[in-house]
């Protein structure tokens, strides 16, 4: 059982060993030190009246960054599904509405979800200059009594 | 009648060390495929303090491919099934974990494959190879 246990140990070091030997010699290789994440500056948020105004205007293209489901279970009035996690799967839908300038939102749902900061790194990377996260959305969008959808409906 | 139990037994053994070997063969191979996007998906779960996640990014797929290798061949079996049942067993208390604070993430497990939320369908997998893998550290020798 002892020497069971020895070359459990074992295994686990010969993979961490090889581990750091592939990423040093890999061209996909990366720190070992995880570099600091980029800090969320103010202008990269919307905050929910600007948003709003923004949709009330017009002005907005809204874009929900959540999956399919969630997106067809309710999301922001007039707003389309980009999910964050399929990004290049779904570009092609929703390009051709957008120019470069475009005032885009975008939003997910609770406090610490990511997938709107993706699509927002996605939508830069694609050249889009206004993108804005609109943290927390689908949650602040429902409790300030503002107009949703369910499936179907645009 | 006993020797034919046996040999039945050894053959239900090999299939199964071949399975979970396999498994984790393929999800690290996956993994160090793209050490970049398997590090974010460590820190979407918000454990560990954000500067390891690149260290476990680097290191974990490599420690899944020596022990599905090591199961699969049949070198150090028991070992190998020990340290696979240790790290389903951690990966079970993660995606729990993420399950419970409702955390909308990608479960990481098989590189971006399969590039849904964590949620049950991980889970089940997970828990699969751990009895699995659980077996196997119980009826392996050496």
């Amino acid at each position: 059982m002892r020497r069971t246990l020895q070359r459990a140990v074992l295994i686990v070091l010969a993979g961490f060993a090889l581990g750091l030997a592939a990423n040093a010699v890999s061209p996909r290789g990366i720190p070992w030190i995880t570099p600091p994440k980029k800090v969320m500056e103010a202008k990269d948020t919307i905050p929910l009246p600007e948003a709003q105004a923004l949709w009330e205007a017009g002005d907005g293209f809204f874009l929900d960054a959540r999956r399919p489901e969630d997106f067809a279970a309710g999301h922001i009035a007039g707003a389309f599904n980009l999910p964050a996690h399929s990004f290049d799967a779904h570009f092609q839908e929703v390009a051709p509405m957008l120019s470069p300038d475009a005032k885009i939102v975008v939003y997910c749902d609770g406090v610490e979800c990511e997938l709107s900061h993706q699509l927002a790194g996605s939508l830069r990377e694609q050249g889009f200059t206004d993108v804005r996260v609109l943290i927390n959305g689908w949650t602040e969008w429902r409790r300030a009594g503002l107009a949703t959808l369910t499936e179907g409906a645009q | 009648m006993r020797l034919a139990d046996e040999s039945r037994n050894s053959w239900v053994i090999l299939l199964i060390r071949w399975i979970v070997g396999g498994a984790f063969i393929v999800a690290g191979v996956l993994k160090i495929f793209d050490p970049a996007q398997f590090s974010t998906s460590i820190g979407n779960y918000r454990v560990l303090p954000h500067e390891l996640n690149n260290l476990v990014a680097i290191t974990l797929p490599w420690v899944e491919v020596i022990a599905g290798l090591a199961l699969v061949g049949g070198l150090w079996p028991r070992s190998a099934a020990f340290v696979i049942t240790g790290m389903t067993t951690l990966f079970a208390v993660l995606i729990l974990s993420a399950l419970a604070r409702g955390l909308n993430i990608t479960c990481g497990c098989f590189g971006t494959v399969g590039g849904t939320n964590v949620g049950l369908q991980n889970l089940a997998i997970d828990s699969t190879l751990l009895v699995m893998a659980g077996f196997l550290s119980w009826r392996l020798k050496g």
